[in-house]
Order: structure tokens, then C-alpha cells, then sequence
């Protein structure tokens, strides 16, 4: 299942950015655990696993990031 | 017990214990500056004012004397405070509620009057804040009887400390190192974020912790520093000398018996520390292992930051900060090896 | 006591210069803090507090002081050194970190100090305050006639220093002035939810002193209130608590989300900004807007010289982070 960067996790269509990983390539993550921190406009946001299993990361911190965009995975 | 890992940051996991402690005992409240709305400066307080109202987590004024001396009284009253002083540098405008007031109240009142308090506070540098935003300041608190002082060096820790922080009778200090903490605008060294279980639990104040076990050297740390001995001890590992990191995470109660049981296996001893060098808690570790009866294979070090104020300019502050290079460097010329 | 023509041309070129400074410290400030703001990195780390906005506070003051009399200054002290006169190449200097700064990048932009002029700033809420107190007594015990001044923001006159300091500076007749830039916030917290009484001016009196409000970030009306408190104390008549309504175009500090502010409260005031506004009531009284444009374009240039001065400059040697912990 894709990690995605929900569209209502922000208002405007500007780009974030990933400030954290909480768990790395490979780790076992349990649905609804927070994965990674992510900064828009200065405020930092959350964004859990959708699913249990392993994860994939696919953007590095420091990326900037859209809304909609696949960050991970998870099998 | 929770079995796949849940990670937290130092600043989430705060929050988190302060909820548990808040949600099981109604005369637990939160003080402080921007601690409402905000959730904190470091994060601390994150959805607390949501859950549990402003009569229990209350914004104050800059007015730091007032609302800690009120939070001495409001333990007096049996209530249990916590309160935040956003930066442990500004202790300087209200020390005496702090180091007359909470910590003398059981004194003075021959243990018929505690104080229950927890004042939860930033500590450390290295970001560019300059002189009076990123001072460390372990001996000026520890050095104080009637206070306990604990720095958690990751998220587990931090959540289990904090609890029993709220849940001991008598003032807590407690520490959160900036570089640790877990603040986006901030960078966080990644081995504070782990895995915390979302039960409650506690991690005893004034129990050292041993983060890598070895037999070859000490190294002791607290907050940030055991990072840079865990890192330390990386490099050391494949030169041969297998160090053991021990997490003081309590600075007042020291806890001499591990320490006493490290060192008497190790007999080498290096305290990193990032607080001034001069009567700090180096220097407590050093003289209480050596009270302990050691027979030492070399003279204990310890990697400080020097007596200075802290330099605003990059390239005077980070050359004075302790890192796991110094640390390897000290261990080499310990085994009479020859330093980088 | 109107501010003369040539007065406000001064100080019209003074907030140009100070608000262009500004905009210059947030450009090079950002740089190395993308697309990730960290705040350790880039040429400037550490914090960053702005004055856009609040001009008029320090403008309107120091145009009546003079290199003798002294000022002490908050977090946020960019205007008011700037107005006082400090060294614009070695201000900008310090907060790059450099050896040709203030003090070799020792304090940085919220730690700096220029004795030439008599100014220096700190970091802890109030605790600027005392040290105006005793500068004032100095100058009053050797007759030279000079004053001090003490800037803070509402969020001080809520903390122990305040009200100690004020008492005392009436008790000694201290020839000092303390002027409160109320823009309502500290950080997060609105000056409504945390200050008992809608008015600071008005606490002057619990301290034996004239409390004088100036609304709406007016730059002439700042100036005439402060030259009546600056003459009152070079005559030997003791202090005076000045309050101005301001306002902080950008956030506490740089990286602050400003979640709390209402919304539209920023943009809403951007409206006003005391500069735009300043501007056009000069151009409405008759001054040529090619005037003008020559003042911004010099300013312009000073601010752009200290930058270049700033970023050639070196970076100190790390030895001398162990100089002048003690003078000799």
C-alpha cells in the first residue's frame, strides 16, 4: 500500500518538506503509527501508516514534497 | 507490552506522559509560557489544552518568579505542578522559588510539607542561540540539596522519567536537551527518536542506565553526550577496545552504584559532558568513582565544554562542543595509542 | 514638540534604512535553511528576531538622543541600533559570526554591544532594564546631562525586573526613560490574556512617574512624546514610562508558524505599515518624491555596503573564543 501525502494535509498547493523518518527502510511499522514528520509552513504534521507491515521509504528527509505524492510503501 | 515499535520523539513522548499523568490524577496541571495553544516552544505540552481545558494547562505572563513561587504553593496545597521554564538559562529571575523555596519546603518543615513539583526545562546548544540560550547548567541545579535533576537521552526514558518525575513528592528537575528533543526547526540526533510503549510505565529516578555494555572503559554520559559515546564507542569497537556507555539520566541523585560496579570492571573512565568544565558533574562522577576505591589503569578524563561563555559564531562554538572524535581520541591516548 | 521638516526626512530615511535592513537579514537569514528550515544552518543560525514593523519605537526616540546617553535593548534590537547610531558594518559583521563584528562573533544578534554609541541588548525578558537604571545614576552623579533608555515589549512589564527597576529609577530621580513597543504578543500569548490591566502607561503612577501612551505606531507623534520625556530628564525631573502601540509584521521569531494569530491579522496590518504611510504623508506635505527616492536609494546602498562588508569579512580564529572572558 502507498504512503501518501493526504490532500487535505494542508490548505494551499505549495510544497512541504520530509524533516523525519521515525523508522527505517525495511523496519516492521504497525497501522496507524506515525512514520515520518513532515513540515509545511513551518508546522509540523504527521503521517501515519495506512497499513501494517514493511515499509519502503522513497523520498529522503530534507525533499521537498506535494500533496498526493507517494513517499513510501508498505507490504 | 506493545511488540512492533511505536517511535516518539522527546517531545511527543513528553506531551504523552503528561496526558497519562493528567488524565489519572485530577490535581495535575501544567504552567508555564505558551504552553496552551502553542503546546510549547518544544513541543511539550502538544494537545493538552485540547484535552483537558484552561484551568489545567494556563498560559502565564513572562513573569517567571510569580508562577513558579505559585507552583511551590500549589504543591504545598497538595496539588501536583508542573511547570515549564522554556529555557534553563533564564532561571536567573526566579532561582529562590526554585532553590530556597521548593527545594527547602520538606526541609523546613520536617517532612510534614512536600513539594511535588516538576519543572520541566531546555538545555544545551550547539544551534547558534548564543550565551544566554544555550547553557547547559547540570552542577548549578544538581549542586543544590533538596532538588533531584534527571536528562533523559531518548524518548523512552523521557516519557518513564517524566512520570515518575510527577509521580515523586519532591521537586523534579527535568532536563530536555534541545538537540534531542525532536523539533522539526531544530535538528534531532536520531537515536533519541525510539520506540516508546503506549502503556504506562516508569524509569526509576536515580538509576543509571547501561546503553552498550563493555569491558574496557566507562564512558558516562548524559542527554546528548551518550549519543556521542554510543558513536564513540562505534569506532572504538573496531580498534579493539570494547567500551561501555553508561546513561547517568539521573544528574541529582547520582547513581554511584553503577557507577562504582562500571568502573570496577572497566578501571578506564572518561565523563563527557556538555555543561562549563569547572565544578561540573564531571567532576562529581570523577571524584565519587574514585571515593568508590578504584584500582585505575589510567587516570580518569573527562571532555567538557571549557569555561566560556557560549560564542554565538559557528566556528568558535562548535570546535568547544564535546564529540564522539574527542571521545575516541582521549580512549586511544588512555591505551597509550597514538591519538588522530 | 513637532518634529521639524529635516527631522522627519531623518527619520523617514532612518526606518527606510532600518526596515531594508531587515528584508536583507531575512533573505541571507533563509539562505542554507531550504528547503528544510533548520535553524543551525546557513550563514545566520541560532534565532532571528525581526523589528519589521516597529520602526517608529525607535526612531522616534533616538532622534533626540546622542552618542553620550545610553540604550539598552531586547531580543529584538535590529531598529533600535540602527537608530542609535551603532556601526552598521560591524553590526551586520557580528550577526554573520565574523572577527570584524561588534565582538568577534562572540554575541551575535541578540547580544550586541557598541560603546561608541553607548548601546547593548540581551536576551532575558526585563533584564535589560537595571543596567539603564544605572547608567542613568552614572551620568546624573558626573552632571554630563545624559540620559538612558530602556526598550522592552509589553510581555517585560509583567516580569519582577520591571516593576523593581521602575520603583528604584523614581527613588534615585534617575534620568532614565523606559518605552514599552506593545505589539501585543509574546510569542503565542496575546498582552490581553496576560496582563491585569488594558493599559501599562497607566501602572507609571503605582511607581511615581508620568506614563505616556502613543497609539498607532505614529512616528511624530513617538517623537514628540519622547522629546518631552528625554528634556524632563536631562533637567534633573526623573523618568518617564513611554508605551507605544506597534505592531511585528513577521513572527516572534523567524521559523514562528504564527498559528495563533488571527487570521487576517497580518495581512490586515501590512495595510498600515507605518513606513508606506509615513511615506505618503511626506509626499502629501509638498516633499518631492524625487527626494525621496535619492534618501531610499542612499540607504540602500549603506545597507547593501554592510552586507558586502559582512560576508568578506573573516570568519574569527576558534583560539579566540577563550578571549575576553576577563579584561586584563
Amino acid at each position: 500500500m502507498d504512503v501518501v501525502i493526504a490532500e487535505d494535509l494542508w490548505n494551499d498547493e505549495g510544497e512541504g518538506v520530509i524533516a523525519t523518518w521515525l523508522f527505517q527502510n525495511g523496519e516492521f511499522v504497525r497501522q496507524g503509527a506515525p512514520l515520518a514528520e513532515v513540515m509545511y509552513e513551518k508546522a509540523g504534521m504527521e503521517i501515519p501508516a495506512p497499513a501494517s507491515g514493511h515499509l519502503t521509504i522513497l523520498i529522503e528527509p530534507e525533499t521537498p514534497v506535494r500533496k498526493g505524492q507517494v513517499i513510501a510503501r508498505i507490504d | 507490552m506493545s511488540a512492533t515499535p511505536r517511535r516518539l520523539t522527546i517531545a511527543k513522548a513528553m506531551s504523552e506522559a503528561l496526558g497519562i499523568a493528567m488524565e489519572q490524577d485530577p490535581t495535575v496541571l501544567v504552567l508555564g509560557e505558551d504552553i496552551g495553544a502553542l503546546g510549547g516552544v518544544f513541543g511539550t505540552t502538544q494537545g493538552l489544552l485540547e484535552r483537558f481545558g484552561a484551568e489545567r494547562v494556563r498560559d502565564t505572563p513572562i513573569s517567571e518568579t510569580a508562577f513558579i513561587g505559585a507552583a511551590v504553593g500549589l504543591a504545598a496545597a497538595g496539588m501536583r505542578p508542573v511547570v515549564e521554564l522554556m529555557f534553563v538559562d533564564f532561571f536567573g529571575v526566579c532561582m529562590d522559588a526554585i532553590y530556597n523555596l521548593a527545594a527547602k519546603q520538606s526541609y523546613f518543615s520536617g517532612g510534614r510539607v512536600s513539594c511535588p513539583m516538576v519543572l520541566m526545562t531546555s538545555v544545551g546548544g550547539g544551534y547558534g542561540d548564543g550565551g544566554q540560550h544555550s547553557q547547559c547548567l547540570y552542577s548549578t541545579f544538581a549542586h543544590l540539596p533538596g532538588l533531584k535533576v534527571v536528562l533523559p537521552s531518548n524518548a523512552y526514558d523521557a516519557k518513564g522519567l517524566l512520570l515518575s518525575a510527577i509521580a515523586d513528592s519532591n521537586p523534579v528537575i527535568f532536563m530536555f536537551h534541545k538537540a534531542l528533543q525532536g523539533m522539526g526547526w531544530l535538528g534531532t540526533v536520531p537515536g533519541s527518536i525510539v520506540h516508546v510503549p503506549v502503556e504506562t510505565y516508569t524509569v526509576p529516578i536515580g538509576q543509571a542506565a547501561i546503553a552498550k555494555s563493555g569491558t574496557d572503559i566507562t564512558l558516562a554520559g548524559l542527554g546528548v553526550t551518550v549519543h556521542h559515546a554510543l558513536q564513540a564507542a562505534v569506532t572504538l569497537l573496531q580498534e579493539g577496545i570494547d567500551a561501555e556507555v553508561l546513561d547517568l539520566r539521573t544528574i541529582a541523585p547520582l547513581d554511584r552504584k553503577a557507577l562504582a560496579a562500571s568502573v570496577g570492571r572497566t578501571r578506564r573512565l572518561i565523563v563527557i559532558d556538555d555543561d562549563y568544565r569547572s565544578c561540573g558533574v564531571s567532576a562529581e562522577v570523577i571524584a565519587s568513582a574514585c571515593e568508590g576505591g578504584v584500582d585505575w589503569l589510567a587516570v580518569p578524563a573527562r571532555i567538557t565544554y571549557p569555561d566560556v561563555p557560549v560564542p554565538y559564531s559557528p566556528v568558535l562554538e562548535h570546535p568547544l562542543l564535546p564529540t564522539a572524535a574527542a571521545i575516541v581520541d582521549t580512549a586511544r591516548r588512555m591505551f597509550h595509542r597514538k591519538a588522530a | 514638540m513637532k518634529p521639524s521638516p529635516d527631522a522627519r526626512l531623518l527619520m523617514y530615511a532612518q526606518m527606510f534604512k532600518s526596515r531594508h535592513f531587515e528584508a536583507s537579514i531575512k533573505a541571507a537569514y533563509l539562505e542554507g535553511k531550504q528547503p528544510l528550515f533548520n535553524m543551525a544552518k546557513g550563514p545566520i543560525p541560532g534565532e532571528m528576531h525581526l523589528s519589521s514593523g516597529q520602526e517608529p519605537c525607535a526612531v522616534g526616540v533616538c532622534a533626540h538622543l546622542r552618542a553620550d546617553d545610553t540604550v539598552t535593548a531586547t531580543h529584538r534590537p535590529h531598529h533600535i541600533a540602527i537608530a542609535k547610531g551603532v556601526d552598521l558594518k560591524a553590526m551586520t559583521a557580528e550577526i554573520f559570526g565574523k572577527t570584524d563584528g561588534l565582538s568577534g562573533g562572540r554575541g551575535g544578534h541578540m547580544h550586541l554591544f557598541d560603546p561608541k554609541v553607548n548601546f547593548c541588548c540581551s536576551g532575558i525578558v526585563a533584564q535589560g532594564m537595571g543596567p539603564a537604571v544605572g547608567a542613568a545614576l552614572a551620568a546624573k552623579m558626573r552632571g554630563s546631562g545624559s540620559v538612558a533608555v530602556s526598550f522592552i515589549g509589553e510581555g517585560a512589564a509583567n516580569q519582577g525586573a520591571f516593576h523593581e527597576t521602575l520603583n528604584l529609577a523614581a527613588v534615585w530621580k534617575a534620568p532614565v526613560i523606559f518605552v514599552i513597543e506593545d505589539n501585543a504578543w509574546g510569542i503565542s500569548v496575546s498582552k490581553r490574556a496576560s496582563t491585569a490591566i488594558p493599559r501599562n502607561a497607566d501602572r507609571a503612577a503605582s511607581y511615581g512617574m508620568p506614563g505616556v501612551f502613543v497609539a498607532d505606531n505614529d512616528v511624530d507623534a513617538v517623537y514628540a512624546a519622547a522629546g518631552d520625556a528625554i528634556r524632563r530628564a536631562r533637567a534633573g525631573q526623573g523618568p518617564t514610562l513611554l508605551e507605544i502601540e506597534t505592531w511585528r509584521l513577521e513572527g516572534h521569531f523567524m521559523g514562528d508558524a504564527e498559528g495563533y494569530r488571527p487570521k487576517g491579522e497580518v495581512e490586515g496590518l501590512q495595510w498600515r505599515d507605518p513606513i508606506t504611510r509615513y511615506r505618503q504623508g511626506l509626499c502629501d506635505a509638498g516633499v518631492e518624491s524625487s527626494r525621496l527616492e535619492e534618501i531610499e536609494r542612499r540607504e540602500r546602498t549603506a545597507v547593501g555596503e554592510a552586507f558586502e562588508f559582512a560576508r568578506r569579512s573573516a570568519y574569527p580564529a576558534a583560539h579566540s573564543a577563550f578571549e575576553a572572558v576577563f579584561v586584563e
